[in-house]
């Protein structure tokens, strides 16, 4: 088959064109560094031609709410519209977990049109919400501290290894489209300060993690459970401590 | 141990001259590959350079595209490549061999420059098939190096030769020493290729632009775009649509097949009009970006719009479709038969034909817009020179016609009640289908409260009703619509000022709205003038007849205004007249001819409260029985042969006034219904006329005949008679009032001296007596002509005679007098008569009594009794 990975060069996508790759499949990366932009259309159309599958993994440069929002529609319709003409036949897309729980947050409203369009394109599809990655921890640590300290909240937390994100993706492009959103979280569940303050530990970090016992996420006001899986979910195989193990071998 | 140092030496002296030369080599490469610009320069380089220092065959050079992890040919050595001629080399050239094989992966483990012999590798699994191809053309052994850049690998130098083991380790090391600077060298053309692509196309758009800016007309947007795009890409078609007034259809407007020279797919694919939502056109208008498309997969998917299947036809297969935008508007979309999108330099283009079409449009819509005034401005002109309707009528038609393409379905006015509307104008071959029907809809009068025109009347600027909506809504206007197959009806309302003088109708499927405005405000301004024209065409008519008939009156009528006689009989009729005249009741005035019905007629109206108009008299004896109708209630034209225009009735010119039957006797029993049905119903309708028009007339009529025995005999309607019978005043003859004989004498012999120019001072008292003593049976008139003619006759200033007839007919009418006489009478008149003859002589020979054949005394006595004295008979 002929896979496009949109953001194919990014943390998930490179794993997920590495590993459908592994498999035989002609897969394209698709980034605007290897001259396919889904924001000017640059490349799109000729990556298109004759592929049944498209990954997208894209994300937007920017996080401001505003830019967020014009990123997921343009490259979101013209993606589709091109996927239409050439007649894709899976378009499959990574969301978020509680994207629809979290609508105050302009990342999160984003992510919901993006779900939109893809769900009203006509292009059959599968949607893969996630929770947050395990490789975000050090960023959300970071975000909320304070001098020396790190200040956190206490909602539920279920990260997922990037390894697993890939799995699931790339197991899904194989797969035939579900028309629908399904939902993939890490083995292990937390409060969101407690596994901060043991990867803080891990890395020997001596900033100390406190929690507020607010319910928010980057800033954002959500509910203590809106991060995790609340129906069926699918869940990775790697825990916290042996993606810590695998992190050592890396460095 | 010399020998051994000496040749120590000797191997050093060598080998140090061997590195020295390896230097400089190395340092000559160098900076002649710091001069490669292009990739001409770089095989130069290899062929010229390098080939005179080592053997090889040729050198090709290959870059990963990280993309899809291949790698494909960059730099091939077009002329000293021995594998052009393979059959396979085409395929070659546009090959991506993967990464992922065993052999490519040596190659980027390896840090220095590896070779191969052909014939190991050629044949593993995976292997890329350029290797075979080399075989197969002579190639023995490769050397591969990879390019590298920032630490990445970027690519790869395949250096072949035809014999194996020819690659030795100074050839490796000159290789390994210069291909940092071949990665530079190879990464600057990239780069150059691309700049200078880049500038090709910044030029291209730039002169682009620069013609594009002339571009006036549709023709010269043709030859620009088709100019432009024949530098891109190998001739094709292009197909420009813009979107349609209607906003839901597209159009092509400019294009170029050149695909095809069938003109019936040319003008099928010209004059077409698209649904905009096809699913293929609202996609491309949509996306911000261009689209590649497949025909035959658009067709699969269903989409049934003609023009797909004509692009297959002429043999397109894949189709880029761009909008042409312009700010948030959009235009149109660019079709382009190729392959491929240069994003950037098709958003360029296209942004330029976008403001090109702009401009068109612009320009279009100034001319039409210019074109329109120029009508309006000849329309104003025709209708400044229209006085009449018809002059109306053919320049609205035309003005219609010409710059809307449109016919009047109605002009409808509000008449002067201001309640109704009547059909003032409309186009007869517009409802040519529904012919019965529409004569019927448009003679109904309607209101100002009807649904519809009570809608366009409060509208500020007119409305427009759809035809299919209307009739869902029930409209019974919408099935007479329908009939003509136009879309909308627009009807605005038509002002003088700000008041509503009626409402116009016309049907089209799009009407440009400003244009309408234009029009309705001259044709309200035109009808208007033409209706003052009317009233004031008809004013004049009205001053014309009632000029003509006061002048016949002049000529007919008693010139006087006094009823003269103050006798008791008289004083009864004025008592009556003077009770009746201040209502509006019907009065019946009978009485002998010449008794002057017609004096008192006009007493009564010249007391009433109408005396300032004039009394308007019909004499129902004086008309043929046809004319009496047209003459009483009017004829609109043509209602009749010899209608050549309109007549006012006399009912009508005595509307507020007084209108007096005389004669009423004579009139014919027909018109005797038709009268009683105005005096009923106070209104009336001109003959051949649609309208029934409300009058006010005060009715006076006269006659000489005794009505209640005509009603008897069924010559006379009992209901009019009752109806005319309400106020009866009879008129006494002359002879049953003889006091007034003598000041009637006198008034018609000063009347009459004074026209004739005869002085007559006096009377002669015999004249007097005479006059007493006839019976008058043609009453006051008879006494005024019987004057008259003495008068003329008379020559010295006294009356002295005047000539009673004495004819058979008198005779035979005193004969019918003495019937009527009491013997007393007959005796006294007698007497009289005969001492008329004698000259007053009564008794003796030639005397009364002789002739009488009575005694002088008895005849004396009879003459006592009876009151006859030397008055009566003396002449």
């Amino acid at each position: 088959m002929k896979i496009v990975v949109i953001g194919g060069t990014g943390l998930i996508g490179s794993k997920v064109v590495a590993k459908l790759r592994q498999q035989g499949h002609q897969v394209i990366a698709a980034s605007p560094d290897t001259g396919i932009n889904t924001i000017t259309g640059a490349g799109l159309a000729e990556a298109m031609n004759g592929t049944d599958v498209v990954v997208d993994l894209a994300n937007s440069p920017s996080f401001e709410d505003q830019a967020v929002m014009e990123f997921f529609q343009t490259a979101g319709r013209n993606l589709l519209g091109a996927e239409i003409n050439a007649g894709v036949k899976h378009h499959v897309a990574l969301s978020i977990v509680g994207t629809n729980l979290m609508q105050n947050i302009g990342y999160m409203r984003a992510k919901k049109v993006q779900e939109d369009l893809i769900k009203q394109s006509g292009v059959p599809y599968t949607i893969v919400r996630s929770t947050q990655f395990l490789e975000f921890l050090k960023g959300i640590a970071d975000q909320a501290t304070v001098g020396n300290e790190v200040h956190l909240s206490d909602v539920r937390f279920q990260p997922i290894a990037a390894e697993d994100v890939a799995t699931f993706v790339a197991k899904y492009a194989l797969e035939a489209p579900i028309n629908g959103i399904t939902e993939i979280a890490g083995p292990e569940r937390f409060a969101l300060y407690e596994i901060v303050a043991r990867y803080l530990r891990h890395t020997n970090d001596q900033r100390k993690v406190l929690s507020d016992g607010k319910p928010t996420y980057y800033g954002g006001e959500i509910s203590h459970s809106a991060l995790v899986p609340a129906g069926k979910a699918e869940f990775g195989t790697i825990d916290f401590e042996e993606w810590w193990s695998k992190q050592l071998q890396k460095a | 141990m010399k020998k051994a140092k000496l040749s120590g030496s000797d191997l050093r002296a060598p080998l140090i001259a061997e590195l020295e030369q390896e230097r400089r080599l190395l340092l000559d490469l160098g900076n002649d590959i710091t001069r490669v610009r292009d990739k001409n320069d770089l095989i130069t380089l290899f062929k010229k350079r390098i080939k005179g220092l080592f053997y090889f065959t040729h050198t090709i050079i290959t870059l990963i595209d990280h993309k899809d992890e291949t790698y494909v040919p960059f730099l091939l050595d077009n002329e000293g490549s021995p594998i052009r001629s393979h059959p396979r080399y085409q395929e070659m050239v546009k090959s991506h061999f993967p990464l992922n094989e065993p052999f490519i992966q040596v190659v980027l483990q390896a840090d220095e420059p590896i070779s191969f012999l052909l014939e190991d590798i050629m044949d593993k699994p995976q292997s890329p098939s350029f290797l075979r191809v080399n075989y197969e053309k002579g190639g023995r052994e490769i050397l591969m190096t990879r390019l590298m850049k920032v630490g990445k690998p970027m690519g790869f130098i395949h250096i072949y030769s035809d014999k194996p083991d020819s690659f030795n380790n100074e050839f490796r090391s000159i290789i390994k020493g210069i291909t940092p600077q071949l990665s530079s060298a190879v990464s600057n053309i990239i780069k150059n290729e691309e700049l200078l692509a880049k500038e090709k196309e910044k030029s291209f758009l730039l002169d682009f632009s620069s013609d594009i800016v002339t571009v006036r007309t549709k023709e010269e947007l043709v030859r620009t775009v088709r100019a432009g795009l024949s530098k891109l890409n190998p001739p094709g078609g292009f197909v420009i649509r813009r979107i349609n007034e209607d906003n839901v259809t597209m159009s092509p407007y400019v294009y170029d097949l050149s695909k095809t020279q069938d003109p019936k797919v040319v003008s099928a694919l010209e004059n077409a009009r698209y649904p905009i939502n096809d699913g293929l056109q609202n996609r491309v208008l949509d996306s911000s970006i261009p689209l590649l498309f497949n025909v035959d997969r658009e067709i699969q998917r269903g989409i049934t719009s003609a023009y797909l299947q004509y692009w297959k036809t002429m043999g397109f297969k894949d189709i880029v479709g761009i909008r042409l935008r312009n700010g948030e508007t959009n235009h149109g979309i660019l079709f382009l038969d190729i392959g491929e999108i240069n994003v950037e330099l098709l958003q360029g283009i296209c942004a330029q034909i976008s403001i090109a079409l702009a401009n068109i449009f612009a320009h279009e819509q100034i001319n039409k817009k210019q074109e329109e005034q120029a009508f309006l401005l000849d329309f104003s002109n025709d209708i400044t020179q229209s006085r009449t309707k018809l002059d109306l009528q053919n320049a609205i038609f035309r003005v219609l016609d010409k710059t809307m393409h449109t016919k009047l379905a109605m002009l409808r006015l509000i008449d002067d009640d201001g309640i109704h509307l009547s059909s003032f104008m409309y186009d007869e071959t517009l409802f040519n289908k529904a012919k019965t029907n529409y004569d019927k809809k448009q003679s109904d009068r309607i209101t100002i409260d009807e649904t519809y025109t009570a809608q366009v009347l409060a509208s500020k600027h007119g409305l427009v009703f759809n035809v299919e909506e209307e009739l869902k809504t029930g409209n019974a206007y919408a099935k007479l619509w329908k009939t003509t197959g136009l879309k909308n009806m627009y009807a605005l309302p038509l002002r003088v000022g700000d008041k509503n003088i009626g409402t116009i109708w016309l049907l089209a499927n799009r009407l440009s709205q400003l244009l309408l405005k234009g029009i309705c405000a001259q044709i309200a301004v035109a009808v208007a003038n033409i209706q003052a024209n009317e009233k004031l065409l008809a004013y004049k008519k009205q001053l014309e007849v009632e000029n003509d008939y006061l002048r016949e009156q002049i000529k007919t009528i008693y010139n006087f205004s006094e009823i003269i006689g103050n006798g008791d009989q008289m004083q009864k009729v004025y008592r009556l007249i003077s009770l009746v005249a201040d209502s509006n009741t019907t009065v019946l005035i009978s009485g002998e001819t010449g008794t002057g019905k017609e004096l008192i007629a006009r007493a009564i109206h010249n007391a009433s409260p109408r005396r300032d108009k004039l009394m308007v008299k019909v004499n129902c004896a004086a008309l043929p029985a046809n004319l009496i109708e047209s003459e009483l209630f009017g004829h609109e034209k043509g209602a009749f042969t010899g209608a050549i225009d309109k007549r006012i009735g006399k009912f009508e010119l005595a509307n507020n006034s007084t209108l007096f039957l005389d004669e009423i006797g004579e009139l014919p029993l027909e018109l005797q219904s038709k009268l009683l049905r105005v005096i009923q119903e106070r209104e009336l309708e001109r003959l051949g006329g649609k309208q029934t028009i409300k009058i006010d007339v005060r009715l006076i009529a006269a006659t000489n005949r005794s009505l209640e025995e005509e009603v008897k005999t069924g010559r006379f309607r009992s209901d009019l008679y009752f109806r005319l019978n309400v106020f009866p005043i009879n008129l006494p003859p002359l002879r049953d009032r003889p006091e007034d004989i003598e000041p009637l004498a006198h008034f018609f012999v000063q009347k009459h001296s004074r026209n004739t120019g005869r002085k007559i001072r006096k009377i002669a008292p015999k004249v007097i007596q005479q006059l007493r003593s006839y019976t008058w049976p043609g009453n006051v008139r008879e006494l005024e002509h019987l004057l008259e003619r003495s008068i003329l006759l008379t020559t010295d200033g006294i009356l002295h005679d005047v000539y009673i007839p004495r004819n058979m007919d008198a005779e035979k009418q005193d004969e019918a007098h003495l019937l009527n006489r009491t013997l007393e009478e007959v005796e006294r008149s007698y007497i009289i008569e005969a001492l008329k003859r004698c000259a007053g002589k009564i008794s003796g020979a030639g005397g009364a009594a002789e002739i009488l054949k009575i005694p002088g005394n008895t005849l004396h006595s009879k003459m006592k009794k009876l009151g006859i004295s030397k008055r009566d008979y003396f002449v």
